[in-house]
């Protein structure tokens, strides 16, 4: 039920039911800069399968590496950490169907020594 | 004698044109829309079996061109006409018009109409019935001494209008006796002033009433029958909002009383067609209203709760056939509500939205029903009203119902225009209505300001960063602008 459409450069959501106009930081496109308001959690973009999970509880991630993969209408989606941290909650695995908006990965913001 | 239409020609738009066309295709009978140039992108104009532009946007050049209508209709190889409601649904002129032109007006009589839609002859009928009607003073003897006397015997608070006026101006609230006088001088000096007469009528100010309206249906033999009642008190500014049925208001003795009211006024004035009887209720009393001698929006509930289809019986009418012949078996389950959708910013204090219609998701199920006039791609113009769909939900019981409607509002996407969707969300949750004691003053009480606008939850800001991250990352793999805006649409 949660679902997004790109409207005349608007971003409309609807999530949870509640609508809304999603205006985000003005470079939005050609950037693709680590983003410190993201709290490193990881929403499904569509539909689909889980195709690989490659990461574990307590791994640690950094920015740009994958953390799962997953498959949709003939397309694989690679889903990227991009919080140096490590991985808090695995919420799903390998084969499992989700639906678009459903969390899959919590990160926590952590830099180890 | 029954006659046979195998084309109905459809004077309206929106919603309504597509439940008008439905069930004419259940009926196997052809349709023809009368639309104006910029409804050509909408649902009513690609299901219809023909479609027949009557003129420019204006209502006043098409959908009130009472020629144009007629030609259309006749161009088309229509036998008949259903004018759906608002419009030229309740104008005599146009059913004349109809009749003259030799096609069957889906309606009540223009002499019906014209007794009904006249509020001083509506109301010598209701008087001679017995039937009660708000106290009021209209008369010639307009001295300080009189209207004084007429004030108190109708009771405080009350209303003094000026009877050369209207629209709310040169009127005054009179809460008790002791402002009488003054209040009444003044009010007269005011009329005289802005309207050119001092003459004032009085009329009993009931402020805590509500609005309840009772499904009426004649059928081609004479019999009027009602099809139970409906409530709408959830009005802004005499525009209804939320109805439903049947009221949580009346008691089974009430219901009787108002029931056998609206058939008596109704067979009097020798209805045949669908038609409503409106009423206001307060403190166990109720007084009438007016006749509206068309089909109406919120028909929709008493479908629901009733398992009846009022269009069809409108054209099986209209063709001498019988309809709700079993009357005794018509009797009502459940609880049905409806919630008229806006294109409006409910931030903005209900400002009209347009534009083009992005995705539309209408959560289907058990007990829901949707009525729209506009899909994906269609545009929202500036010229007409601004209710874009209907949303109706059947439950066992009122709280049920009000828990579907909620889930349903919640669920339904609608991208492209603003939609008065947070509104209704809020009002459903009032605690008043949740109650069932909601009377007319309801939303000038609690919703009179414009709502106010949440800020973004964690979860959903985060919800948007990822989607925005999404639509970017497929922007560079794709190397091309955006890839997901789709407006095209064949026509």
């Amino acid at each position: 039920m949660n679902t997004f459409q790109m409207i005349k450069g608007q971003l409309w959501i609807h999530f949870q039911g509640r609508t809304f106009i999603y205006d985000g930081t003005k470079k939005q496109f050609g950037k693709k800069a680590g983003r410190k308001d993201t709290a490193g959690v990881l929403f499904s973009p569509m539909p689909g399968k889980i195709t690989k999970v490659l990461k574990a509880l307590g791994d640690q991630v950094h920015p740009g590496e994958v953390v799962l993969v997953m498959e949709a209408m003939k397309m694989e989606y690679t889903l990227k950490a991009d919080i140096a941290g490590t991985i808090e909650q695995v919420n799903c695995q390998v084969g499992d169907q989700v639906v678009l908006g459903k969390l899959l990965i919590k990160m926590k913001v952590e830099v180890k020594p | 004698m029954p006659k046979k239409i195998s084309r109905i020609a459809i004077a309206n738009r929106g919603e309504v044109a597509v439940r008008i066309i439905r069930a004419c295709e259940e009926l196997g009978i052809e349709t023809v829309l009368l639309h104006s140039e910029v409804d050509i992108g909408t649902r009513a104009f690609r299901l219809a079996d023909k479609t027949i532009c009557i003129g420019p946007a204006a209502t006043s050049e098409s959908y009130l061109n009472i020629r144009a209508n007629v030609n259309g209709a006749l161009g088309g190889g229509a036998q008949a006409i259903h004018p759906g409601f608002g419009f030229l649904s309740e104008n005599a002129d146009f059913a004349e018009a109809c009749e003259k032109a030799g096609l069957i007006f889906i309606g009540p009589s223009p002499k019906t109409t014209r007794i009904l839609g006249d509020k001083v002859k509506c109301k010598e009928l209701a008087k001679k019935l017995g039937l009660p009607l708000i106290p009021g003073y209209e008369g010639e003897n307009q001295s300080l001494e009189v209207l004084v006397n007429e004030a108190e015997k109708i009771g405080f608070p009350l209303i003094v209008k000026a009877a050369a006026g209207g629209g709310g101006r040169g009127m005054k609230v009179l809460r008790s006796k002791a402002e009488c006088r003054e209040l009444i001088e003044s009010a007269q000096r005011e009329a005289q002033a802005a309207f050119g007469s001092s003459k004032v009528f009085l009329e009993k100010y009931l402020d805590h009433a509500k609005h309840i309206e009772f499904q009426i249906f004649g059928d081609a033999t004479g019999r009027v029958i009602h099809l139970m009642d409906r409530e709408c008190s959830v009005q802004r500014r005499h525009q209804k909002i939320i109805e439903e049925s049947l009221s949580p208001s009346l008691t089974q003795d009430l219901r009787r009383q108002m029931g056998e009211a609206a058939i008596a006024i109704a067979t009097q004035a020798g209805y045949k067609g669908a038609g409503t009887v409106e009423f206001l209720m307060q403190d166990g009393l109720f007084y009438l209203l007016e006749v509206n001698t068309r089909l109406q929006v919120e028909h929709s509930v008493t479908e629901m709760v009733m398992g009846v289809d009022l269009v069809k019986a409108q054209i099986l009418t209209a063709q001498e056939e019988p309809v709700f012949t079993a009357q005794q078996m018509i009797l009502p389950r459940g609880h049905s509500m409806e919630c008229r959708i806006y294109a409006e910013n409910s931030y903005l204090g209900g400002v009209p939205s347009t534009g083009i219609l992005g995705k539309v998701e209408w959560p289907e199920g058990p007990g829901r029903r949707f009525e729209y006039g506009f899909e994906e791609g269609d545009e929202i113009t500036p010229f007409y009203d601004s209710m874009i769909a209907k949303v109706i939900v059947w439950d066992e019981n009122r709280i049920r119902t009000i828990q579907k409607m909620q889930r349903v509002l919640k669920d339904t996407v609608l991208f492209g225009v603003h939609t008065n969707i947070p509104y209704l969300l809020e009002i459903l949750s009032h605690p008043e209505f949740v109650q069932g004691t909601m009377t007319t003053g309801f939303i000038g009480k609690y919703f009179s300001e414009p709502l106010k606008q949440p800020p973004l939850s964690i979860e959903e800001k985060e919800f948007a960063e990822q989607v925005l991250k999404t639509v970017a990352d497929k922007a560079i793999e794709s190397q091309s602008p955006s890839p997901w805006n789709s407006f095209w649409r064949g026509v």
